[in-house]
C-alpha cells in the first residue's frame, strides 16, 4: 500500500515538473497566437478598417416584426390608427421624428402632403335613395356607394374590380382614387372592405411589404436570384455587404455590385459609359497580343499581367507591352494614363479623339481586371488540384499548403479593388490629389502583379515570401481605401 | 370581354350620342364589330387650327380591364402633329398612359384628343421631326399641317402650290405618299427631298 502511495507521489512530482514546462510551452503558444492574429489580415477591425460596415442578415419574419416596432412606435406616440401610422412612415422614408414633429404643428398639411387628405373635399350628394356610379355608369342603391377620404363616391363593386386590376399589374401602396385628377392613396383597411376574393389579398400584402422594405432607408433586399435575406445597417453608407445564404456581395446603398473605392453615382455612370461604348472598346481591346520581342501570338490564360513569352522567354507587362523589369520597382508606371498637355489648343477633332483615347485606357485597364478576376477563378481551381498532387506525392501535408489558398482568396479581393479604381481614376479632375490616387494605385497594381505571379508558382518553400507579398499587397489596399474611400 | 367593361361601352354609347358635342357634329363613335372591344371614333379639326374643316378617324381598342385601363387609341386619318406619329398614328397624351382615371369616358378621351389637335405640346414630342419643324419653323409647320389636313383628311385646299411641289416629284415615278413625306420633313426642299428618296 506504501510502496504504492510513493510510487503515485514520485509520479505526482514529476507531472508537477512537467505541468511547469507546460506552462512555458503555452506562453510559447500564446505568443504565436497573437502573432498568427497579427497575420490574418483578412480580419475586419472596426477602429482602423476603411471597409468595415456594421449590419446584420434579416428573415422576412423579423423585418415584418422590425416594421411593425416601428408603427407601434408611431401609433402610440401619436394615437393614431395602425394602417394610418405606416402609410405616413412610407410616405415620409420611415422617418419617425419627422413625422411627429410635423404632426404636432400642422396635422392636415401633413396629412394633404401624404395623399391622405384632400385639399379639398368634394361633396356629391346623393339624392333620394339611388345614384349613378360613374365608372360602371349603373344605378345603384345608396348604401352600395364608398368614398376615400376625398369624397368621390364609386359603388362597391367597381371599387373591388378596381383594386383586383390594380394588384394583378402589381400596384399595391399606391392605388389611388378612380376619380379624374385626384391622387389620394387607397388605404389597406378600405381596401379590404371593399375586396371580395381573399386570395388576392395575399399577393397584396406581399407586393405591399416589398413597397414598405424599399421605402426604408436602412433595409436592402439582397440582390441574389431568389434570395428571401434583407440587410439591414443602421446608417446606409456605400459599404460591402455580403449575404451568408446566398454569397452575393453587393453595396448596401446602390445594391449593386461592390464597387469601392469608386462612389454609387460615379460607378453608375461608368457602367452605362461601358454599356454604351463596349462594342469599339471590345473591338480595340483583342483577347490576344503579339509579344513585343518575338511577335509569336500569346493568349492570355491567368490572372497576371507579368508576362513571359514561352519561347523567347521576354517577361513583359500585358498592359503596355513594356519589359517588365522596368514594372517591378517602386514606380510602376502602366496604370497612370498620360494627358496631352497640348489638347486646349487642338481642333474639336482631336479633341474627340483624345477623349475616346482617354476613355479606352481606363476601359482597357478595368477590362483586363475584370478578365484577370474571372482567370484568378480559375487559378483557384488550378491550385486545388496542385495542392491535392503535390499531398499526394508526400511534398508536404495539406495543411501545409492551406497558405497558398488563403494567397488566392487575397489576391482576387486585391485585384477587385484594384479594378474598381479605375472607373474614379477616370472621372478625377487632374490634380495634385489624382496624382497622389495613381500613384498608390499604381504601387497596389504593382503588389498586386508580383502576388499574382508567385501565387501561380509557389512551392512549399516559398511560404514565408508568399505571405509576406500577401502582407504588402493588403497594405497597399489598405491604404488606399482609407485615403480616398469617402464617409 | 370582362362584363363590367362591355356593360359600360354600351352605356357610353348613350352617352356620347345623346351628347351636344355629336349634335354639332365635332365627334363621333361607331361599333365595328358586335363585341365592343373595338370602337371607330371620329372628331373634327378644331377651327381656328391647321387641321380645321378635316375629320380625323380613330381606331379605339378596348381592353378587358376598362374602364379601370385606359383604351388603346390611335389616329388612322394621317396627320402632322408633334404629339402624333405621322407614320403610325400613335398618340401621345397623358390620359391615354399614367393619367387616365375610371371615371373618364370615351366622350373625354375624344375632347381631349380634339383639344390636343388645339394646343400642341411640343415638349413631350411622340414625331420628333414634326415637333422640331413646330418649334423651329411655325410657319412652314402650319403649312404642312394645312396641306396633310386637305390630302388626307378632307379639308379644304389652302396650300396649293404644296401640291404642285407634290405632283412636280411624283412626276418622276415617286409614290406620292413617300413623296408629302420627304418634302414635309426637309421644309418642302425639293432637292433634298429627292436626295431622301433616292438613297
Amino acid at each position: 500500500m506504501s510502496e504504492e502511495m510513493k510510487s503515485q507521489d514520485s509520479d505526482n512530482d514529476s507531472e508537477l515538473e512537467e505541468s511547469d514546462h507546460m506552462d512555458d510551452d503555452d506562453d510559447y503558444g500564446g505568443y504565436y497566437d497573437n502573432d498568427t492574429g497579427d497575420l490574418d489580415i483578412d480580419k475586419p477591425k472596426k477602429s482602423d478598417d476603411p471597409e468595415y460596415f456594421e449590419y446584420e442578415l434579416l428573415e422576412i419574419e423579423d423585418v415584418e416584426r422590425f416594421l411593425n416596432e416601428e408603427v407601434e412606435v408611431l401609433h402610440s406616440t401619436l394615437q393614431i390608427q395602425p394602417g394610418l401610422a405606416k402609410m405616413l412612415l412610407l410616405a415620409h422614408g420611415w422617418r419617425k421624428d419627422y413625422i411627429i414633429d410635423r404632426c404636432k404643428k400642422e396635422p392636415d398639411r401633413l396629412l394633404i402632403d401624404s395623399r391622405l387628405m384632400p385639399e379639398r373635399k368634394v361633396t356629391e350628394q346623393i339624392f333620394g335613395n339611388s345614384a349613378i356610379c360613374s365608372v360602371c355608369l349603373l344605378r345603384r342603391p345608396q348604401d352600395y356607394f364608398y368614398s376615400l377620404s376625398c369624397g368621390h363616391s364609386f359603388c362597391g363593386e367597381c371599387w373591388d374590380e378596381f383594386c383586383q386590376v390594380r394588384i394583378q399589374q402589381g400596384v399595391t401602396t399606391g392605388i389611388e382614387c378612380m376619380a379624374k385628377d385626384c391622387n389620394i392613396l387607397v388605404p389597406e383597411d378600405f381596401l379590404c372592405s371593399v375586396m371580395q376574393k381573399p386570395e388576392l389579398r395575399d399577393r397584396y400584402s406581399q407586393l405591399s411589404f416589398s413597397d414598405h422594405v424599399k421605402s426604408h432607408p436602412d433595409l436592402r433586399f439582397c440582390p441574389g436570384a431568389n434570395c428571401p435575406i434583407i440587410v439591414r445597417a443602421p446608417v446606409c453608407k456605400a459599404k460591402k455587404v455580403e449575404c451568408s445564404r446566398c454569397k452575393t456581395t453587393f453595396c448596401f446603398k446602390c445594391g449593386i455590385e461592390y464597387h469601392a473605392p469608386t462612389d454609387c453615382d460615379v460607378i453608375k455612370k461608368w457602367l452605362t459609359k461601358c454599356a454604351d461604348d463596349s462594342e469599339t472598346a471590345n473591338y480595340i481591346s483583342a483577347h490576344t497580343k503579339d509579344c513585343p520581342k518575338c511577335h509569336v501570338c500569346i493568349e492570355k490564360n491567368g490572372g497576371c499581367n507579368h508576362m513571359q513569352c514561352s519561347k523567347c522567354k521576354y517577361d513583359f507587362c500585358w498592359m503596355c507591352l513594356g519589359d517588365w523589369k522596368t514594372h517591378g520597382s517602386e514606380y510602376y508606371e502602366c496604370s497612370r494614363y498620360k494627358e496631352n498637355p497640348n489638347i486646349a489648343n487642338e481642333s474639336v477633332h482631336a479633341q474627340a479623339r483624345e477623349a475616346l483615347k482617354k476613355y479606352l485606357f481606363y476601359f482597357e485597364r478595368w477590362e483586363n481586371h475584370a478578365k484577370s478576376l474571372q482567370l484568378e477563378e480559375q487559378t483557384l481551381h488550378k491550385i486545388t488540384s496542385r495542392i491535392h498532387e503535390k499531398v499526394m506525392n508526400n511534398t508536404g501535408t495539406w495543411i501545409d499548403w492551406q497558405y497558398l489558398l488563403d494567397a488566392a482568396h487575397l489576391l482576387k479581393k486585391c485585384r477587385y479593388t484594384l479594378q474598381y479604381t479605375y472607373p474614379y481614376a477616370y472621372y478625377m479632375e487632374k490634380s495634385a490629389r489624382k496624382q497622389l490616387f495613381e500613384y498608390q494605385q499604381a504601387q497596389l497594381e504593382a503588389e498586386v502583379e508580383n502576388l499574382s505571379w508567385k501565387v501561380e508558382r509557389a512551392e512549399i518553400t516559398d511560404r514565408g515570401d508568399l505571405e509576406n507579398q500577401m502582407d504588402i499587397a493588403e497594405k497597399r489596399r489598405q491604404t488606399l481605401l482609407k485615403d480616398f474611400l469617402e464617409f | 370581354m370582362a362584363n363590367i367593361a362591355e356593360a359600360r361601352i354600351k352605356r357610353e354609347f348613350k352617352e356620347v350620342v345623346k351628347s351636344e358635342e355629336v349634335a354639332k357634329c365635332h365627334i363621333k363613335v361607331e361599333l365595328v364589330n358586335d363585341t365592343f372591344t373595338e370602337l371607330r371614333g371620329e372628331i373634327a379639326g378644331p377651327p381656328d387650327t391647321p387641321y380645321e374643316g378635316g375629320n380625323f378617324i380613330l381606331e379605339i381598342k378596348i381592353p378587358d380591364t376598362y374602364p379601370f385601363n385606359p383604351p388603346k387609341v390611335k389616329f388612322v386619318t394621317k396627320i402632322w402633329h408633334p404629339n402624333i406619329s405621322s407614320v403610325t398614328g400613335a398618340i401621345c397624351l397623358d390620359i391615354l398612359k399614367d393619367q387616365w382615371a375610371a371615371a373618364m369616358t370615351l366622350r373625354t378621351v375624344l375632347l381631349s384628343l380634339q383639344a390636343l389637335l388645339a394646343a400642341a405640346e411640343p415638349d413631350d414630342p411622340q414625331d420628333a421631326v414634326v415637333a422640331k419643324q413646330y418649334k423651329e419653323n411655325p410657319k412652314i409647320f402650319q403649312d404642312t399641317a394645312k396641306h396633310w389636313t386637305h390630302v388626307y383628311a378632307g379639308g379644304p385646299n389652302r396650300t396649293p402650290e404644296l401640291d404642285a411641289k407634290v405632283a412636280q416629284l411624283s412626276g418622276m415615278g415617286f409614290d406620292a405618299n413617300k413623296v408629302r413625306v420627304a418634302l414635309s420633313s426637309h421644309s418642302w426642299d425639293a432637292e433634298r427631298a429627292t436626295e431622301y428618296l433616292i438613297s
